[in-house]
């Protein structure tokens, strides 16, 4: 139901779009304004373990705008029942040699979704990453640096504009052999990049414990309770004096919430979990022990209970 | 709305503030300068000589030299021109820098003492009671950086005078990149207000 100018009626009036006959019709009169619209929803639905030659798809991907050709790709497909060495003959070589002026763009968007799909990302990231990493590369300036982390800097940064930031620990578990060092400087070279192509507009929140929580807990299969007590407990921590990175905090109120329920997880799970050394959460424990009563909530745990812990 | 009998809370609004009696006074750490003695100079020559030098040219092209008072560090480069480090005043600067111009010219080389320049000024300070980074962060500006899981500190950058300022959650702070004294103290007394109205309680 949409507003156009109808020429009969003179006049706006109410259209009717009908998409069985891809008309578009006057609802006062009748008149069928425009015709053959062409429906750009997809032909086919796709699943994930259908493959094979049976592909009915015969218009390619979604435009990509960030591509310089909208993605377009025509490629010279190998006919049925030929060996391999068809392609790399005359035919092959011709598709080749048209030098692709995005291929390095394709094969970072490539790596941008390979690392996201491992963490399990959204699209949403994904893309937004993609355009980081577009826009970073736009200024030829960022050529010598080391490409892996420059990507996982895009991914990162990505997280992090979305709100569902992830820790550099993580990005480095799943950006192939780019150090956490690296992924730092490069975020920070990125940041300015954008600020100086953008006047200054890179929205960044500073990262909270409570973002990380409920992935942590999930990750540990923490019950429902647990998860509210600890989300509760990280937020009052955060008044107090601790002098800790906010992802070791997360895993030490993580320790503590889960040496107080039935199923104490090992500081090793933990460590895990959260990519916290267990150094780090045993010397975090002892940052938090004293304020231990005031930071965990009164419906989950009793004095007696918050006694029975281990003093570190 | 009385608070005759409350302490005086400093706040940016509490005249005592800008009185410099009651705040604390930032400690110069380190100075950095640099010199041109206008004549190229031979390396190998002066680790020779001289004492409390080492010149390994693997891994560095310059020599170190080292005085004792005041106590600082020299880097001479072949050109002729060396970095002095280590000074905790401008003034000391100076005067290592002339006494490396001496050691030098002693040594039989040809030295003119131009564009003498101090190229940076460290300094620290302590406010005296925890702050909280992450309620400043927040207050934010394109000054700031805060980035717990990569650096402690949060890493203000002043447009006037330009400096860095690292702020650390224990309150104390490290002022950087300052080409004069004034400047080191009029940097921190333009965060003073700032740093003092994001404390921790507690």
């Amino acid at each position: 139901m949409a507003d156009a100018f109808c020429s009969d009626c003179k006049r706006h009036t109410e259209v009717v779009f009908d998409h069985s006959a891809g008309d578009t019709v006057c609802s006062e009169c009748g008149l069928v304004l425009e015709s053959h619209s062409i429906d750009e929803t997809s032909e086919w639905r796709t699943f994930a373990n259908e493959s094979g030659d049976n592909d009915p798809v015969r218009v390619g991907g979604p435009t990509n705008p960030l591509l310089a050709d909208g993605g377009l790709s025509t490629v010279i497909a190998k006919p049925n029942g030929a060996s391999g060495e068809f392609l790399s003959s005359s035919l092959g070589r011709w598709q080749n040699r048209g030098s692709n002026p995005d291929r390095g763009l394709i094969l970072a968007f490539k790596t941008i979704a390979t690392m996201s799909d491992r963490l399990g990302l959204v699209a949403t990231i994904k893309d937004r990453a993609n355009e980081i990493y577009k826009k970073v590369e736009d200024q030829k300036s960022s050529r010598g640096r080391n490409q892996d982390a420059l990507l996982a800097a895009c991914l990162y940064i990505a997280c992090r504009q979305e709100d569902k930031p992830r820790t550099v620990k993580e990005i480095c578990s799943v950006a192939n052999g780019a150090t956490k060092k690296e992924i730092g400087r490069a975020k920070e070279y990125i940041v300015k990049q954008l600020g100086l192509e953008t006047g200054q507009s890179v929205e960044m929140g500073t990262i909270h414990a409570g973002d990380f929580m409920r992935r942590f807990c999930s990750n540990l299969g923490m019950n429902n309770q647990a998860v509210k007590a600890a989300q509760e407990a990280v937020q009052k921590s955060e008044e107090f004096d601790i002098r800790r990175s906010p992802i070791s905090i997360a895993a030490a109120v993580i320790y503590i919430i889960t040496q107080l329920s039935d199923d104490k997880k090992p500081l090793r799970d933990i460590s895990v979990a959260t990519g916290v050394a267990e150094g780090t959460i045993r010397n975090s424990y002892k940052d938090l022990y004293p304020h231990v009563s005031k930071i965990i909530p009164n419906w989950y745990a009793k004095e007696e209970d918050l006694k029975n812990l281990i003093s570190p | 709305m009385a608070d005759t009998d409350q302490v005086m809370e400093p706040s940016i609004d509490n005249p005592f503030i800008s009185s410099p009696a009651l705040h604390p006074r930032p400690t110069l750490q380190n100075v950095v300068s640099t010199v041109n003695f206008g004549c190229t100079l031979d390396l190998k020559a002066i680790v020779r000589h001289a004492r409390n030098t080492e010149y390994n040219p693997k891994r560095f092209a310059a020599a170190m030299m080292r005085i004792r008072e005041p106590k600082t560090t020299a880097l001479i480069f072949s050109s002729g021109k060396i970095v002095c480090t280590g000074a905790k005043t401008e003034k000391q600067s100076l005067t290592a820098a002339r006494k490396y111009a001496r050691i030098i010219q002693k040594l039989g080389f040809d030295i003119t003492f131009n564009d003498f320049k101090i190229q940076n000024i460290v300094a620290s300070c302590d406010v005296g009671c925890p702050l909280s980074l992450v309620r400043m962060s927040t207050f934010h500006g394109e000054f700031l950086v805060y980035e717990p899981e990569l650096f402690p500190g949060l890493i203000y950058r002043m447009k006037k005078p330009k400096v860095a300022i690292l702020v650390f959650p224990s309150g104390k702070i490290v002022i950087a990149g300052a080409q004069k004294t004034d400047e080191i103290f009029e940097a921190f007394k333009n965060i003073y207000p700032v740093l003092m109205s994001f404390r921790k309680t507690k």
